[in-house]
């Protein structure tokens, strides 16, 4: 039997060195770049110039950097949703399918108010209904998960196809209360001007996006500060401390769950009253609710770095994307390298965990034969 | 080493007089932020000896052998296995070298049997294997120092006695030389200590070392063939030599000062009824767990539950404090009926409560200190934290907390500190001026400094017109604090005796199921 002379070892790390907390991050963007490189080299691009282009176009130009927001406000709230959720080890995995419930509850509000009240006032209510559909999309797995222990996993996520069933259904439907009645072609009804935001100048960037900043704020605020984030971090930490302590976990847990699903629903109602308009029955083929849990999991589930993390993932998917348009490269070049940074990104935390090192295997078994 | 007769006197490993040193740490710093736990340590144990560390709270013990074995890297120092320098970057590696480490939380799968357990973390193990041979090999170890173990048992139907073992032979598979165990003892009952110790001297007769670490000085002077004294990360006593010693001076070499170590009840005046238990029973899946237990303290009055571990305490504990509903009966706190009401209602009319289980039940590990003196108290829609802190910095000092003050995580204090946040917030009263307190081995994990101290602070909590329900498998504690005294045992109330008069012998028989008597 052949043998290879070397092992890798992982052993866990009793207490992890603090400069690696700094340097993984770091290092693992600029792995993910290398290694795109080499893919780029080997396609016939030159790394240098895709890389500049994209940093351009996601980044440091007017049209690149206000996409880039644009798309941020989105994932923002996505990304809270699912790092909310996380605080308390629950993972909503269904944050795509409350993102079209809210763009269905916000269009609903949206059409059927009609143009009789004000923007300052129709802008909130269609974000609200937003808010309450995605909210409403997530009550029945809350419910089963809090009272039977039902994974949250599996049941947010078989909603998302429901969900996406849904946007479909009031679209291609004729005479579908969501649906454009004076074209043939299937299109969203578009909803009362006064639900309609005005973007800042020329750009495509809308007022929402402060409002996913205050969001992102008061989120933080909530779990560091108030009575409910202190349940939520007695409860994640130690359930049994909980119930010493009288504090209800299954009605917290109902409750973060439906506030994780009222922020993608948020998501999916800030789309209506800003760049959409109505439904858009591509949204379901964009994965924005799904973005939102790499954003998450980039900030590593820490609500004080969503906005960050957020804008960074957009700037590297507008920048991507813009590579098509600007320069002949295929879209998925911008893909893979997204995928590349992800990948290391959390590949990392291996290293900050575990002390990884390479043994010879005959040292190890001539070491076990002097024991 | 010393020259004292007990030396020659200890079997076949020590006829030369000078055994090797087996593993020696020199000059060792370890800095957390704000303490130096370890400050230049110089510590050796010898082939086939019991060297034990005892130390204050917050000492730095636990550090140490966190070092020895490979869990924390030193700041400064090195360490030495049979003479050679050693790197040790983890606990594998120390593993490697034959040092392992019996931890007070043990690390057990409890889904998997004993042999499994056994196994876990091995490596070099075949693709497929052979449960035969590994059963008979765990078996052979285990026996061969005397800790009979059945290799197919699963893990989480044995007793925390046994758990320990199965960690004991754990190591010792694993081809440990060297075991390092930290207050083993803490969560035995008597007999199991006695046969630790027995696995003890069959492991250092076979040329083991052991590094051991406890507060009971008694179970220290009879295990120890020589004892290093830690004080605020320094070492500052040495004793050499089993039998040369007693507990009163090493309570000295620790603390620095002569220490009541015996317990002092403080006779007080009772009062009216306070905690009143009628009838409660309680069973669960349908097994009896508490059985018509019914009786009442009164304001000032401390009454003590004895019983081997397992035998309703932590049940009964539970139920009186609101988290467990009986099945029958009532339970009513100064008057107010409690059953059923939870423990918030509880505390409102004056229970305060001491786990048993410190971190993870008493204690969120992940929070601060200042966090954790919440936790039981009236928080507001916005958590009020400025106005608690003098508080929290008040306790820290008058329970002698050695933290780096309130914002100090609670799973970085040592085990004993740790404990004396729970007491120092429970107390001191939380929603409601404290009536009832209930209180589960207070002193374990305590040095004995801070147990002089608990046990001040309960007597005083008495005098101030508080019932106390002290429970405690420490029977020495809990005959010398106590008016009263009842005997648990499977769930029921076999024995009533006043704590002055007790005889131990009697309480000792009721303990194990041996009272023909019932309740006077
Ligand atoms: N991971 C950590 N981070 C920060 N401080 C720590 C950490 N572990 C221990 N300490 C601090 O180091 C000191 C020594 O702790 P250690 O656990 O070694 O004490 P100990 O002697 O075992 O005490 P005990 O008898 O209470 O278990 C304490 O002041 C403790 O607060
Ligand atoms: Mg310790």
């Amino acid at each position: 039997m052949m043998r290879i002379p070397f092992r890798v070892v992982f052993e866990q790390r009793g207490e992890t060195p603090r400069r690696l907390s700094l340097l993984v991050p770091l290092a693992s963007v600029l792995a993910a770049l290398f290694f795109g490189a080499l893919f780029l080299l080997a396609t016939g691009y030159s790394p240098i110039d895709t890389y500049t282009n994209m940093f351009r176009d996601g980044f440091a130009s007017f049209n690149g950097i206000t996409d880039t927001l644009a798309l941020s406000t989105v994932l923002i709230c996505t990304g809270i949703s699912a790092a909310f959720a996380f605080q308390m080890n629950l993972y909503n995995i269904g944050g795509e399918g409350q993102l079209y419930l809210g763009l269905i509850g916000g269009a609903w509000a949206g059409i059927a108010l009609g143009d009789h009240l004000p923007t300052l006032i129709m802008v909130p209510i269609v974000l609200l209904c937003g808010a309450l559909a995605g909210a409403a999309w997530i009550f029945v797995p809350a419910f089963v998960r809090s009272r039977l222990g039902t994974s949250e996993i599996v049941s947010t996520l078989l909603l998302t196809y429901i969900g996406a069933s849904l946007i479909k259904h009031v679209i291609y439907t004729p005479d579908s209360f969501f649906r454009n009645p004076n074209t043939s072609f299937p299109q969203g009804r578009r909803v009362a001007d006064s639900a309609s935001l005005d973007s800042f100048g020329s750009s495509r960037l809308y007022p929402t996006f402060f409002v996913a900043l205050i969001i992102a704020g008061a989120l933080y605020w909530i779990v560091k500060r108030t009575e409910f984030g202190y349940r939520i971090n007695v409860i994640s930490d130690s359930p049994r401390a909980a119930h010493y302590a009288g504090i209800n976990a299954r009605r917290t847990t109902i409750w973060v769950m439906l506030i994780s699903g009222a922020l993608s629903g948020l998501a999916g109602a800030m789309l209506i009253v800003g760049p959409y308009g109505k439904i858009e029955p591509s949204i379901i083929t964009l994965g924005y609710g799904y973005a939102g849990i790499v954003v998450a999991a980039l900030a590593r589930n820490n609500l004080g770095l969503i906005i960050v993390s957020g804008i960074l993932f957009s700037g590297l998917r507008v920048g991507g994307n813009n590579l098509q348009v600007t320069t002949d490269t295929p879209i998925h070049i911008g893909v893979m390298l997204q995928g590349a940074i992800l990948l290391f990104a959390l590949g990392g935390e291996a290293f900050r965990r575990y002390h990884i090192h390479v043994v010879r295997v005959q040292d190890a078994t001539a070491r076990k034969a002097a024991v | 080493m010393s020259s004292t007769s007990h030396e020659v006197a200890r079997g076949p490993h020590h006829n030369s007089g000078a055994a090797s040193t087996a593993l020696s740490a020199h000059s060792i710093d370890k800095k957390f932020p704000g303490v130096l736990a370890n400050d230049s340590v110089d510590f050796d144990v010898r082939a086939g000896e019991v060297h034990t560390l005892l130390g204050e709270n917050g000492a730095g013990k636990s550090t140490l052998a966190a070092v020895l074995c490979g869990l924390y890297q030193p700041d400064a120092g090195y360490l030495m296995r049979n003479g050679k320098r050693i790197n040790l970057s983890s606990p594998r590696a120390g593993l490697q070298h034959g040092i392992a480490m019996v931890h007070q939380h043990f690390r057990l799968v409890e889904r998997f049997s004993v042999s499994e357990n056994v196994i876990l973390g091995s490596r070099d193990l075949p693709f497929k294997l052979n449960r035969r041979d590994i059963n008979e090999k765990v078996a052979s170890v285990a026996e061969s120092y005397g800790l009979p173990i059945d290799p197919n048992a699963t893990v989480g139907d044995l007793s925390v006695g046994q758990r320990q073992r199965v960690e004991i032979v754990k190591a010792l598979y694993q081809g440990a030389e060297i075991l390092l165990l930290d207050e083993p003892t803490a969560v035995l009952v008597p007999s199991e200590v006695e046969k630790l110790f027995e696995n003890v001297h069959a492991m250092t007769a076979a040329g083991k070392s052991i590094v051991f670490i406890s507060h009971k000085l008694g179970e220290v002077v009879e295990i120890s063939d020589r004892v290093t004294v830690l004080r605020n990360g320094r070492v500052t006593g040495h004793v050499s030599g089993r039998g040369t010693t007693d507990t009163k001076e090493l309570a000295r070499l620790m603390v620095g000062r002569d220490i009541e170590l015996n317990a002092q009840r403080a006779t007080h005046a009772t009062g009216h009824e306070i905690l009143q238990i009628r009838n409660l029973s309680l069973s669960v899946e349908n097994v009896a767990v508490l059985s018509d237990i019914s009786f009442n303290v009164h304001a000032g009055e401390m009454v003590g539950i004895a019983g081997v571990a397992g035998n309703g305490q932590r049940e009964l504990a539970d139920t009186i404090a609101g988290l467990i509903s009986p099945t029958s009966g009532s339970v009513s706190i100064s008057g107010a009926m409690t059953t059923d009401c939870g423990p918030i209602q509880a505390r409102e009319v004056g229970l305060a409560y001491v786990p048993e289980d410190r971190l993870g039940m008493g204690l969120v590990p992940s929070m601060t200190i200042l966090d954790n003196l919440l936790l039981t108290r009236d928080r507001k829609v916005v958590v009020d934290r400025v106005s608690v802190r003098p508080e929290a910095t008040r306790l820290i000092e008058q329970f002698e907390i050695k933290a780096n003050g309130p914002d100090h995580l609670a799973r970085k204090l040592s085990g004993g500190n740790a404990q004396k946040v729970l007491l120092a917030r429970e107390l001191s009263g939380g929603r409601s001026a404290t009536k009832l307190l209930v209180v589960c081995s207070p002193t374990r994990g305590l040095d004995v400094g801070a147990i002089e101290t608990v046990r001040r602070l309960l007597n005083d909590a008495r005098r101030a017109g508080q019932a106390i329900l002290l429970i405690s498998e420490d029977l020495d504690e809990v005959l010398s604090l106590s008016d009263r005294v009842f005997v648990l045992y499977r769930g029921a109330v076999v024995l009533e005796t006043p704590g002055e008069s007790a005889q131990l012998s009697q309480v000792g028989a009721a303990m194990a199921g041996l009272a023909n008597e019932g309740r006077s």
